[in-house]
């Protein structure tokens, strides 16, 4: 079994922590929890990757489509504690600026 | 050694000498032993015949004193006047003209003087009173010679004392004394001479039929003596040619003859034996000689062609990871020339290394020679980067049986320590045997032409060998027997390896050329056996959505023990990548998917092959594209990587190799 899981804290409704790994056999159900967590969310969605062990093009396709997905609902989506691997990840695809920081395009 | 004879004895020319001397002194013995039994049976048989002659003349004596005796007892008889006519009556048949006495005559003594009473033939001329009055003395004829003018007579007289009367007789010799002789008398073989008294003297020569002047005889003579009135005749007498046979009187001269031709043969011929043999002793010294030469350059030859062979040969092998090796090499028993068979190991690269077994036909510094022309010409090939196909397939223009005069068999191959893989190409040498613990069986690398005999395709064969396995590569010289089909061998080969149960490689070789070879096989022998001992690091996975996950987790491991910031790939890195080819294989709709790892000090390879259609395309992924962006991640992330095409799907194969420090060829 894969390890992966996306929740949401209650007492903090716009951040999403993952964690495990993301690829294609778990991207489905993050992108299903993710849509979620953006819709109960305000305008910024705050992805919490610290405990992400893995990512791959996959799962960054995922994100891709979320962030594409939450701009056209007028919101963004912000990666934080972004760990090492996934850093290099960001960094190998040239994304690391559109999921870093910045919010938009 | 020098040519002069060994021995005096033996010199041509002596043995000349010796051989005539011999023959010659041989003939003289002989020739003369004939001779002088010639003589002496001469000499016997004229003894023979004198005495036969003194008989004769005996006769002829009593021819001439009876009538003498018996005429004087007539003439006593008839006594008075009639005596002289009774005397001349008796004795006319014997005195006359061709008869035997001249004249005869009585004689009477009267006082102290004698007185003629009867005569007849002529008056006696030279009457000797002496002889007369001895006769009376005498109780034989007496005899005397009496000169009678120029003549020569014989005086006879006999007396008897009694009556005293006397009768005297002449005869008259032939002036020249010569007296022919009858053909059938017993003097015909032979010529005489009559002497009156005992001495030979020329004035006591009564008769003779040879010229006296002649006389006496010499060489064989006999004399015989006959009484004779109150005397003796000596009777001499010599062969008139030969009494003995023609043949015993030549034979002498024969055998000198013919003794003096056979020595000058035998001479001649002893002394051409006597020369050939020295030059044939000659001979044989010098071959003598020379064979000992020969055999001390021959095995000064034979010792150096095997240190060159052994210095063409590795002494040490590479070492090679997770690859045991044994090689080894055993020249021909027979002969002086070294054969050209080989063996070669070449570490290529990090990961790959060569290995070739060969074997030139014929023997000699030739084959030695076109086998270092062929040992590292392939070998540059190999380490310039070809396979085997393509360094055979290079190899073969260079090559000429015509005009190298020997041609060659190759097995090439080139192996991947790492995952135990051996590409093998072959020209025209006897298949490799693969021993697993399945069992032995033979790789079938399709033969090209043995490189001479032209130009040609030299296709490869791939061998995965199983971890522990062993690949045996050999010259023909172990499999080939005499009047032995070589499939025999081969099975014989297969058989003992099988037979041989887990040995070393050193072992197995070693088995190998115990049971394989026999001393006196004349065929060199190269053998080398390769055994793997790695591991094939590889996982086989369904192509389902959870492989991506178990790709990772698979290379994680295997990678443990390579930690540090230096080591290429990072785990990390190396987890990434393989994710994104099996995602990308499992998308492609892949069933089974393939992930292994081949790691070497300074190289990491990662393969990941599938059995989906489609091929691995890079495509520059804008934001929102989800496919493509995998293979960009890999060309980012590792050294180079490539895709090959397999009989169903592909392998993508990704490399990280950094340059090693001081490494570079």
């Amino acid at each position: 079994m894969i390890e992966f899981s996306a929740e949401m804290d209650p007492e903090t409704p716009h951040v999403l922590r993952v964690s495990g790994e993301v690829d294609i056999a778990t991207v489905d159900d993050f992108l299903a929890r993710a849509r979620r967590a953006l819709e109960g969310s305000p305008t910024v969605l705050e992805i919490d990757v610290a405990a992400v062990s893995f990512i791959d093009s996959s799962g960054l396709g995922a994100l891709v489509r979320l962030r594409d997905e939450a701009v056209a609902a007028g919101k963004t989506i912000q990666l934080t504690h972004v760990p090492r691997q996934v850093m290099r990840v960001l960094e190998l695809t040239g994304l690391s600026e559109t999921f870093l920081d910045q919010p938009g395009d | 050694m020098g040519v002069s004879p060994r021995d005096g004895t033996r010199h041509p020319r002596r043995v000349a000498a010796v051989i005539a001397l011999a023959g010659i002194v041989l003939t003289v013995i002989t020739a003369w032993g004939a001779h002088r039994i010639d003589r002496e049976t001469e000499e016997s048989l004229l003894d023979g015949q004198s005495q036969q002659a003194a008989v004769v003349l005996s006769a002829a004596i009593t021819v001439i004193e009876q009538p003498l005796e018996a005429a004087l007892a007539a003439y006593d008889s008839a006594g008075g006047a009639n005596g002289g006519a009774v005397f001349r009556r008796f004795m006319s048949e014997y005195v006359g003209e061709d008869k035997v006495f001249q004249n005869a005559s009585v004689w009477r003594r009267t006082g102290d003087g004698l007185d003629r009473v009867a005569t007849i033939g002529a008056a006696p001329t030279s009457v000797v009173r002496a002889q007369l009055r001895e006769s009376f003395a005498s109780t034989t004829t007496t005899i005397r010679f009496v000169n009678a003018g120029e003549r020569t007579q014989i005086a006879y007289a006999r007396a008897d004392s009694d009556t005293g009367t006397l009768v005297y007789a002449e005869r008259l010799l032939p002036a020249d004394r010569r007296a022919p002789v009858d053909r059938d008398s017993a003097f015909s073989e032979i010529h005489y001479a009559i002497y009156l008294g005992d001495e030979i003297r020329a004035d006591a020569l009564s008769t003779t039929d040879v010229d006296p002047s002649t006389l006496p005889f010499d060489g064989i003579t006999a004399t015989e003596q006959v009484p004779f009135g109150d005397k003796v005749l000596t009777l001499t007498t010599t062969p008139r040619d030969h009494l003995g046979s023609e043949l015993g009187q030549q034979l002498p001269w024969l055998l000198l003859i013919a003794g003096l031709l056979l020595t000058a043969v035998a001479t001649h011929a002893g002394q051409q034996l006597a020369r050939g043999r020295l030059t044939a002793e000659q001979d044989a010294d010098t071959i003598t000689a020379l064979y000992e030469r020969a055999e001390t350059l021959y095995g000064q030859q034979r010792e150096l062609f095997v240190s060159l062979q052994r210095a063409l040969l590795p002494h040490v092998n590479p070492q090679i990871p997770q690859v045991e090796l044994a090689t080894k090499y055993v020249a021909g028993a027979r002969g002086l020339d070294i054969g050209g068979d080989w063996y070669s190991i070449i570490g290529l690269d990090e990961t790959r290394y060569g290995f070739v077994v060969g074997d030139v036909s014929g023997r000699g510094v030739d084959s030695v020679a076109v086998m270092a022309q062929a040992r590292f010409t392939i070998r540059a090939y190999l380490v310039d980067g070809d396979g085997p196909s393509a360094a055979l397939e290079k190899c073969a223009p260079q090559f000429d049986i015509g005009r190298d005069g020997h041609m060659t068999t190759v097995l090439v191959g080139v192996g991947d320590w790492r995952t135990g893989e051996v590409t093998l190409a072959n020209a025209g040498h006897p298949p490799p045997v693969l021993l697993t613990e399945d069992g032995a069986s033979f790789v079938d690398v399709p033969p090209g032409r043995p490189l001479g005999t032209g130009v040609a395709a030299y296709p490869s064969v791939t061998v995965r060998m199983p971890p522990g396995s062993t690949l045996f590569c050999y010259t023909d010289g172990l499999v080939e027997r005499r009047g032995e089909d070589i499939d025999v061998g081969l099975a014989r080969l297969a058989g003992l390896l099988v037979d041989a149960g887990p040995s070393s490689v050193d072992r197995l070789v070693e088995r190998a050329l115990d049971t394989m070879r026999s001393d006196d096989a004349p065929d060199d022998i190269a053998v080398l056996a390769l055994r793997w001992t790695g591991e094939r690091v590889r996982t086989d996975l369904p192509g389902d959505v959870t492989a991506p996950a178990a790709a990772r987790r698979f290379v994680t491991s295997a990678l443990a023990d390579r930690s540090g910031e230096e080591a290429s790939p990072q785990p990390d890195d190396l987890a990434l990548v393989v994710s994104e080819l099996v995602t990308n294989a499992v998308r492609a709709g892949a069933t089974r998917i393939g992930v292994e790892l081949l790691v070497a000090e300074h190289r990491v390879e990662l393969r990941v092959d599938d059995d989906a259609s489609g091929w691995p395309t890079p495509r520059q992924a804008e934001d929102g594209d989800l496919d493509g962006r995998g293979l960009q991640i890999v060309e980012v992330v590792a050294d180079e990587w490539h895709a090959t095409e397999l009989d169903r799907g592909k392998q993508v194969t990704v490399i990280w190799s950094p340059p090693a420090p001081g490494s570079g060829d």
